[in-house]
């Protein structure tokens, strides 16, 4: 991946959520771990165009996310807190079928890509589900197969792990481990952010720290147990 | 449309749709049952206003119209817009704009709780009494060739429940007003 | 939520929900331009007949009756203690016929091809940049979505009053629900802008 923020600021309500900064996010797995209100989410949601910056600009993979929305946001998918939020129709097939509308595919090609994606998740048994029906975990699961069938290269997941009991925790941390995609993880599990590449600690709307996990996540315990 | 708004007309039309699925409320001072879903058309129009609550009725309307079951009673398909009570339906939709365009021009951040609470009132039994009634009462006297002043007869039993589910409305919509405001405010 | 859609292959079943929904309309204005008590009994009774020979069972032709049998029979007996017994029967079985009917075209039509000719419908609209034509969908796919969640919010809220010793009461049960509700759209519309679904042309 290739994200690159230049001049970036974010101002809400007459405040300053990100301060100005420049960074690049390349490589294959990042992590970003900060304090709740640290500005962590509102950096990974620039990644989608969900919020615009102030000022600056944003580009992923060469595309500008304010100018180029609709190419920006086809380079990225987005994972939110909550998964039982993204899905948005009633059967899970219908819901995985909705992000291809664009495509100009075939009703069988539909099926088929449908069929595929829930193959890679081990979850086909649960395509002709209601949503409503499915745990915790087998919905974390099924947001990832409602993204990803539109083949983004970037997947951003938001706290993926945030409302798993262990067993399901796990499955997730595995998958993120063999996603061929690109992953930037936000996630306050620093166990999970510790199998990543490199990792960004927010502190106050600006980058703390940058680096491998494991001299992130000793500087970010250190600055809180400082504090207590 | 934003998308946000599409989404809180959706997610307001599942609320009604659920208010006509749980039993009823009782209330504890009158000793009838309480049926919520025409509750829940005065409430679109307090919580989110003209637009936003009249899109949230309509798409009520069009799902028991499409043959779903989402009216109280697991009331649905077109032969609910082929009946005396029909009237009442698509009063619905006006009593939701008048109600949610009142509440627009009579409720304000800056008024105090109690006033706020009776504007809340008037528009909700305007719009969710007094349109509904007529647009109810108009249909079944045309449409069944009772004449108006027997058609009014035979509601008249139901305005009272109606009234108590403006007070409801009213309280409640000040309430959200307080905990995640929603209704578009005058300019 | 089950659709009163009935699964089949016939005639009905067949033809286009457009052409079900313009006949509907020409039926019902031809039952009421005919003030003839036989004529509209006759045609009550064919509604009837349609749903025998979709092999709908007696209990369900009940079950999908019964919510207009009262206020039909009410509105008879008003109009024949009023207007005359003739006027009464004329009003029954005109108001009967119409249920039957719409019954007939809700149980041979999915909620899909429904979708279908709304969509189409709203086409001119979307023209004149009043809607998305494709929103309406989405929309009513949204609805059915969350009625389980709310009623499971519902009950939640419901027994935290219980767990409190608290009675449940309107204002208090509803208010929570509401926000609680209404506040999940935001990551919900986040989601669906995040995958593109509504700005696909």
């Amino acid at each position: 991946m290739d994200i690159h923020f230049e001049k970036v600021e974010v101002r809400f309500e007459g405040r300053t959520v990100i301060h100005p900064l420049d960074l690049t996010i390349g490589g294959r797995r990042v992590g970003i771990i900060g304090l709740n209100g640290s500005g962590k989410t509102t950096l990974a949601r620039m990644i989608n165009g969900l919020v615009k910056p102030s000022s600056g600009r944003v580009t992923v993979n060469g595309f500008d996310t304010v100018e180029r929305q609709d190419e920006a946001r086809g380079q990225s998918g987005f994972i939110f807190q909550n998964p039982q939020n993204q899905i948005i129709l009633p059967l899970l097939r219908e819901d995985i079928a909705l992000g291809l509308k664009s495509r100009k595919l075939t009703k069988q090609e539909v099926t088929a890509a449908v069929d595929a994606i829930l193959d890679r998740f081990g979850i086909k048994h649960l395509g002709d589900r209601r949503a409503h029906e499915l745990s915790g975990g087998e919905l974390q699961l099924a947001a990832l197969a409602s993204v990803l069938v539109t083949e983004p290269k970037i997947l951003v997941m938001d706290e993926p792990t945030n409302q798993l009991d262990l067993k399901n925790r796990n499955l997730v941390e595995k998958t993120i481990r063999t996603l061929p995609e690109d992953v930037i993880v936000i996630s306050h599990d620093l166990d999970l952010v510790a199998g990543l590449d490199r990792v960004l600690l927010v502190h106050e709307g600006r980058i703390a720290a940058d680096g491998g996990p494991g001299e992130v996540i000793g500087l970010y315990r250190a600055m809180q147990g400082a504090k207590a | 449309m934003a998308t946000r708004d599409l989404v809180l007309s959706a997610l307001f039309a599942a609320i009604i749709v659920a208010l006509g699925l749980v039993p009823p409320i009782m209330l504890g001072f009158i000793p009838v049952p309480i049926t919520a879903q025409s509750l829940g058309v005065m409430l679109a129009g307090v919580v989110l206003g003209a637009k936003r609550g009249t899109i949230s009725v309509l798409l009520v309307l069009v799902l028991a119209a499409i043959g779903l079951p989402v009216l109280s009673g697991g009331r649905g398909g077109l032969a609910v817009f082929m009946a005396p009570t029909t009237g009442y339906l698509i009063g619905w939709v006006f009593a939701v704009l008048t109600t949610g365009y009142l509440s627009q021009l009579l409720v304000s951040h800056s008024q105090a709780g109690f006033v706020q609470t009776v504007n809340f009132f008037v528009a909700a039994l305007f719009g969710g009494v007094i349109v509904l009634y007529v647009c109810g009462i108009s249909y079944l006297a045309l449409v069944t060739g009772l004449g108006f002043s027997k058609a009014f007869m035979g509601s008249l039993a139901f305005i009272p429940g109606d009234i108590l589910k403006a007070v409801i409305a009213a309280l409640a919509g000040r309430a959200v007003m307080v905990g995640y405001p929603l209704l578009p405010q005058r300019t | 939520m089950r659709s009163l859609h009935i699964d089949g292959n016939s005639v009905l079943h067949r033809l286009p929900a457009a052409a079900k929904l313009a006949a509907l309309a020409v039926i019902s204005l031809v039952l009421f331009m005919i003030d003839n008590a036989g004529f509209l009994a006759g045609a009550a009774l064919a509604g009837l007949a349609g749903h025998v020979l979709l092999r709908i069972s007696a209990t369900e032709i009940w079950r999908r009756m019964r919510p207009f049998v009262l206020i039909v029979v009410v509105v008879a007996l008003f109009t024949a203690v009023f207007n005359g017994t003739g006027e009464g029967l004329t009003a029954f079985f005109r108001l009967a016929a119409l249920a039957l009917f719409a019954s007939l075209v809700t149980a041979t039509t999915t909620t899909g091809d429904f979708i279908g000719v709304i969509t189409r419908a709203a086409m001119p609209l979307e023209r004149l940049g009043l809607l998305k034509a494709r929103d309406v969908g989405l929309s009513i796919g949204l609805v059915i979505r969350f009625v389980p969640e709310i009623l499971s919010r519902y009950e939640v809220i419901r027994d935290a009053h219980y767990a409190r010793g608290l009675k449940p009461r309107p204002v208090s049960l509803i208010v929570p629900l509401i926000i609680t509700t209404l506040k999940s759209a935001d990551e919900i519309a986040a989601a669906i802008d995040a995958r593109g679904i509504r700005s696909q042309k």
